[in-house]
C-alpha cells in the first residue's frame, strides 16, 4: 500500500513524485517509457538545445554587423545531435538521482487503472491512498491526405532526424511549429510554414505575433498564413490561400497541429472517470470525479505547459499533505523559443476586453532598451504591459525580443501578488537590462 | 456644573444598549427623574431618567446608536454651559454633537434631537471613528481592517491598538492591491484568500461578499447515471432566496383549519347565477386571498418587513402569490390588492400567473410584495411549511380540502369539509399568539366568506 501512486514521469508526474517523496509519502512513480516524459526527451529540452545550436551558427554567419567576420562556418548535424542526447542524459540522470534522494520507487511499465485508487502493470495491481494520472500528451494526427508518406514527421520526428532537411515544410505555425521553423531557417533551410489562422501563434498577442513574424521572415523562413493544407503528395505540399490553390516542393514536412492527450489504454471507462478527448475533467485541486483520483498536466487539456504540469502535481501533493491548495490559472506564463522570443503572462489586451475589464495598455519598445541595442543588430522588440485602468494592477505581461523568456516570471510574481503601478514604480531593475523595458513602460504612463 | 446623562449598566452581562429614541432634544427643560431617552438590550426596553433638573444642553448620539454602557450620552445643565468635557471619546477625539459613534447615513438623516448644532464636524458625519485612538487607526490602515467595525476594549468602548492586533492576528495577508481596495469590516474577511500564499485578492474580497462558493463534490457523485444541470436564472435565485430566508430568518409555522361549507355553497351558487348578476368565477385560492388581505388590514404586524434593525409595517397589501412555472417558482406581486373587489383581484391574480407560465410577466411585478400565499392544495398536500419570502415577515401556505368530523349546533355529528392553513412567521419580527389571532381572523374570515364580501361591498 502507497500513500501516492503516480502514472507517467513527465514535468508533472516526476516533480510530484519528488515533492511528495520530500514530504515523507511512500510514492511509486510509473513510466512506460523514459524519465522525465515528453518534455525532457522529445520536447521542451532536446528542441531547446537545437535550437541554442541553430542560433550560435546563425549568429556566427551574421556576426558582421557586430564586427565578427566568419569563414567557413559549418553545421554539424550529428554533433548537435549528439549534444542533444547528451544534454537529455545528463538530466534524466538528475531526475534518477532526485526520485532515489526522496525515496521515490521507480516502476517502468504501462499502467492501466483498477479503481480509482489502485492500478495494475504488467498483471500486478498496486494501492495507493491516492492516484495521480500524469499521462501527458501526443501530437495530434490532423486527416490531411499523404500524412503517412515518408519525410512526413512530427514534432518528434524531427528531433531525430539523421540529417539537415533539404527544405521544410511546417504545417501549423502555432508554437511547435514556429520553434522548428525558427531552428532550421537559422541553420539556413528554406522553410515555409502554411498556418490555417490568420495570425501564427494565434494564442499570443496578435501585435507580438505580428512582430515574430516579421523577426523570423528574415531567417529563410517564408509564412502562408490563413492558409489550408489539401494534400502532401511524395514531393509536395498543396495548400489553398485565398481561394487559390499552390503547392511548395517538399523534403520534410512538419505536422505541427496541435496535441491531444492521453487517456486511452488507461482504463478511464471501466474506473467511470470523467474525460472527453480534450481530456480527463478536473477541478482547481486537480481532483477528478473520483475520490483519490487525481489528474494533472496535459492529460488534463488545461494548459499544455511543462511548468503547469509541475504546479498541478504541487497543488495535489499540497493538498495530500495537509496544506489547501488549488490552481490558479491568471498567471502562467508561455514562452516560444523562437529567435526572438516570446513571452506572455496574464490576460492580453483581448482577454481583458472580452472581459469586460477597463485597462490601460502600455508599451516600450526594445529598440529603446539601452542592452537590447547593443547586443541585437538590426533586431525588434516589443514589450506590452496590460493593466486595470482603476486601480492600476498589472493583469498581464507580453514581451517579444532577445531572449525575453528568463525575465517574465517576474511579471508572474507581480501579478500573483497583485502589484500595481505605484508599486512597480518602486521596484529597481538591473541596469542595463532588457527588463527595464518593464519599467520603461509603466513610466509612460506619466 | 453640567450633568451627564449615563447609559446605565442593565445587569453584568450587559455591554452596550441601543438608543431606541430620544424623549427630549437639546433646549428642553426636563425635571431629575423624567424620562430622556428610552434604550433596548437585547432582552427589554428601559427608560433613562434625566441625572438632574435643567435644560438639555446636549444629545451625544442619535437614535439607533448602539453605545456601551456608562458612555456619556447626554449633559443637562444651565443654558450656555460648556459640555466638551462631558462628550465621550476623550479629549482627543473632535466634539461630537449629532453624530453617533457609529452613524448610518439613514439613521442620521433621520436624527431630530441637536439636529440645529453647528459643531458637527464632517468627519464625524463620515462615520470616523469617534472611539478609535490614533495608534489603533495607523494599525487598522496597515491591516486593512475597518476600527469602526470592532468592539473596542479601551474605555468607554474605545478601540485601541490592542484590538486591531487582535482582529489581525490569523488572517490571511493581503496583496497590495486588495488592501488598496479600502479596510475590510470585521465579519467580512474572506476566512483564506486564494492568491499566492493563501494571500487575500481583490477578487476573494468580491467573493466575500457572497455566499460562499460549493467546493466541487464532484468526486462523490456516482458516475454516469448523473445528469449535471447549471444552477442559473430562476433556479439560482430561487435558491439564493431561499437559503437566504432560512439562514437569517426565524421561522415558525401554525396549522389552522377552515370549515368551508359556506365558502364552497357560495361558489357552487356564484357559478350557477353569478354571471346574471355580472360575478365572475373565483377560485378557492381568490377566495382566500381576499380574506388574507381584509384580515391583514386588521393585523399589520404581519404585513411587515424585517430588516434587522427595522421593522416596516405597511398600510397596503402588496400580495404575492406563489405561481409553479415550468421555469420553476415565480411569486408575481398584486399592488395594493386591498383596494381590490374580490373580482379585481382575482382577475388581477389570474393576469399575472398566466404572464409567469408564459415568461412574459413584467419584471417589476416579482418585487414589492408586502404578503405572500402560496397553495399546493391542488397537489394533495394539507399541511406544509412554506418558506418566508424574506424580508417579509408572513406567508400563507394553503393546503387540500377535506372532510373532517364536526359537531353541529344541535349536537349532532357531521363531516364538513375543511381547508387547511400553514402560516409561517418570522419569530424575529412576530411571536406566536399576535400570529395566532391573524390566522383565526382568517379562518373566521374564511367561513364567512359571504358575511365578508357583504361588508366589503358596504364599504365601497
Amino acid at each position: 500500500m502507497y500513500d501516492l501512486i503516480i502514472v507517467g514521469a513527465g514535468p508533472g508526474g516526476y516533480v510530484a513524485a519528488e515533492r511528495a517523496g520530500a514530504r515523507g509519502l511512500r510514492v511509486l512513480l510509473i513510466e512506460q517509457r523514459k524519465l522525465g516524459g515528453v518534455c525532457l526527451n522529445e520536447g521542451c529540452i532536446p528542441s531547446k538545445t537545437l535550437l541554442n545550436s541553430a542560433k550560435l551558427y546563425y549568429y556566427a554567419v551574421h556576426g558582421t554587423a557586430y564586427g565578427v567576420h566568419a569563414s567557413g562556418v559549418s553545421f554539424d548535424w550529428a554533433a548537435a545531435q549528439a549534444r542533444k542526447e547528451e544534454v537529455m542524459k545528463t538530466l534524466r540522470n538528475g531526475i534518477a538521482g532526485l526520485m532515489k534522494k526522496n525515496k521515490v520507487e521507480v516502476l517502468y511499465g504501462a499502467a492501466r487503472l483498477a479503481g480509482p485508487r489502485a492500478v495494475t502493470v504488467d498483471g500486478k495491481t498496486y494501492e495507493a491512498r491516492a492516484v495521480i494520472l500524469a499521462t501527458g500528451s501526443a501530437p495530434a494526427r490532423p486527416p490531411i491526405p499523404g500524412i503517412d508518406l515518408p519525410g512526413v514527421v512530427d514534432s518528434t520526428g524531427i528531433l531525430s532526424l539523421e540529417r539537415l532537411p533539404k527544405r521544410l515544410v511546417v504545417i501549423g505555425g502555432g508554437v511547435i511549429g514556429c520553434e522548428f521553423a525558427c531552428c532550421f531557417g537559422s541553420l539556413g533551410v528554406p522553410v515555409t510554414v502554411i498556418e490555417m489562422m490568420p495570425e501564427i501563434c494565434p494564442q499570443i498577442d496578435a501585435e507580438l505575433a505580428r512582430t515574430l513574424r516579421a523577426e523570423l521572415a528574415k531567417k529563410n523562413i517564408t509564412f502562408h498564413v490563413g492558409a489550408k493544407v489539401l494534400e502532401i503528395t511524395p514531393d509536395a505540399v498543396r495548400f489553398e490561400q485565398g481561394g487559390k490553390v499552390e503547392q511548395i516542393e517538399r523534403d520534410i514536412v512538419l505536422v505541427s497541429t496541435g496535441r491531444v492527450p492521453n487517456v486511452q489504454g488507461l482504463g478511464l471507462e471501466e474506473a467511470r472517470v470523467e474525460f472527453d478527448r480534450r481530456g480527463i475533467k478536473v477541478d482547481d485541486r486537480c481532483a477528478t470525479n473520483q475520490p483519490g483520483l487525481f489528474a494533472i498536466g496535459d492529460c488534463t487539456g488545461r494548459s499544455w505547459l511543462a511548468h503547469t504540469a509541475s504546479r498541478m502535481g504541487e497543488v495535489v501533493v499540497n493538498n495530500l499533505t495537509g496544506r489547501e491548495d488549488r490552481m490558479r490559472w491568471h498567471a502562467i506564463p508561455a514562452v516560444v523559443y523562437t529567435n526572438p522570443e516570446v513571452a506572455s503572462v496574464g490576460l492580453s489586451e483581448t482577454d481583458a476586453a472580452a472581459r469586460g475589464l477597463p485597462v490601460k495598455i502600455v508599451k516600450w519598445p526594445l529598440t529603446a532598451n539601452g542592452r537590447f541595442l547593443a547586443e541585437h543588430a538590426g533586431e525588434r522588440g516589443l514589450a506590452k504591459l496590460v493593466l486595470h485602468a482603476e486601480t492600476g494592477v498589472l493583469l498581464g505581461a507580453h514581451v517579444v525580443g532577445g531572449a525575453c523568456s528568463e525575465m517574465i516570471f517576474g511579471c508572474a510574481a507581480l501579478i500573483e501578488m497583485e502589484a500595481r503601478v505605484r508599486d512597480l514604480e518602486e521596484i529597481v531593475f538591473p541596469h542595463p537590462t532588457a527588463s527595464e523595458a518593464m519599467r520603461d513602460a509603466v513610466f509612460t504612463l506619466h | 456644573m453640567a450633568i451627564p446623562i449615563i447609559m446605565p449598566r442593565q445587569g453584568q452581562s450587559v455591554e452596550s444598549c441601543i438608543l431606541v429614541q430620544w424623549l427630549v432634544k437639546p433646549g428642553d427643560s426636563v425635571s431629575e427623574g423624567q424620562p430622556v431617552a428610552n434604550i433596548e438590550t437585547d432582552k427589554a426596553t428601559f427608560e433613562v431618567p434625566a441625572p438632574a433638573s435643567g435644560t438639555v444642553l446636549e444629545l451625544f448620539f442619535s437614535e439607533g446608536a448602539d453605545i456601551p454602557v456608562l458612555t456619556n450620552i447626554g449633559a443637562i445643565g444651565s443654558p450656555g454651559e460648556d459640555v466638551a468635557a462631558l462628550r465621550p471619546g476623550g479629549a482627543t477625539a473632535p466634539p461630537a454633537a449629532s453624530a453617533s459613534p457609529t452613524p448610518e447615513p439613514e439613521q442620521t438623516a433621520q436624527v431630530a434631537p441637536s439636529s440645529g448644532s453647528p459643531s458637527a464636524t464632517p468627519s464625524l458625519q463620515q462615520g470616523t471613528p469617534v472611539g478609535v485612538s490614533p495608534r489603533a487607526r495607523k494599525a487598522a490602515e496597515k491591516a486593512g481592517i475597518d476600527p469602526t467595525s470592532l468592539a473596542g476594549s479601551g474605555p468607554n468602548g474605545r478601540v485601541i491598538e490592542r484590538d486591531i492586533v487582535a482582529a489581525a492576528a490569523g488572517r490571511p495577508p493581503m496583496t497590495v492591491a486588495a488592501r488598496a481596495a479600502g479596510p475590510i469590516p470585521a465579519g467580512a474577511w474572506p476566512a483564506q484568500g486564494t492568491g499566492v500564499g493563501g494571500r487575500v485578492t481583490t477578487s476573494d474580497r468580491l467573493a466575500a461578499k457572497e455566499a460562499p462558493a460549493q467546493i466541487s463534490r464532484a468526486m462523490e457523485k456516482p458516475a454516469a447515471t448523473v445528469r449535471e444541470l447549471p444552477v442559473k436564472g430562476i433556479r439560482k435565485i430561487i435558491a439564493e432566496r431561499m437559503r437566504q430566508s432560512l439562514s437569517t430568518t426565524a421561522q415558525l409555522t401554525l396549522h389552522a383549519r377552515a370549515d368551508i361549507t359556506v365558502l364552497q355553497a357560495f361558489r357552487a351558487r356564484a357559478k350557477a347565477k353569478g354571471e346574471a348578476f355580472g360575478f365572475p368565477k373565483v377560485t378557492i385560492n381568490d377566495l382566500v386571498c381576499f380574506a388574507a388581505v381584509r384580515a391583514l388590514k386588521k393585523h399589520p404586524a404581519l404585513n411587515a418587513h424585517f430588516l434587522g434593525d427595522r421593522i416596516l409595517e405597511f398600510e397596503s397589501v402588496h400580495l404575492g402569490v406563489a405561481v409553479d412555472t415550468p421555469r420553476g417558482l415565480m411569486v408575481p406581486v398584486v399592488q395594493d390588492a386591498d383596494r381590490l373587489s374580490l373580482a379585481e383581484l382575482s382577475a388581477a391574480i389570474r393576469e399575472r400567473a398566466d404572464a409567469c407560465q408564459s415568461g412574459s410577466i413584467n419584471p417589476d411585478l416579482l418585487v414589492g410584495g408586502t404578503f405572500t400565499v402560496t397553495n399546493l392544495g391542488a397537489l394533495g398536500i394539507d399541511y406544509f411549511t412554506p418558506v418566508l419570502n424574506a424580508p417579509e415577515v408572513a406567508i400563507l401556505g394553503v393546503g387540500g380540502i377535506s372532510l373532517q368530523p364536526a359537531r353541529r349546533a344541535d349536537g349532532s355529528t357531521a363531516f364538513v369539509e375543511t381547508l387547511a392553513f400553514s402560516l409561517t412567521i418570522d419569530h424575529q419580527a412576530v411571536d406566536g399568539a399576535p400570529a395566532a389571532r391573524f390566522l383565526q381572523d382568517l379562518v373566521t374570515a374564511v367561513e364567512h366568506i359571504d358575511i365578508l364580501l357583504a361588508a366589503d361591498s358596504q364599504k365601497a
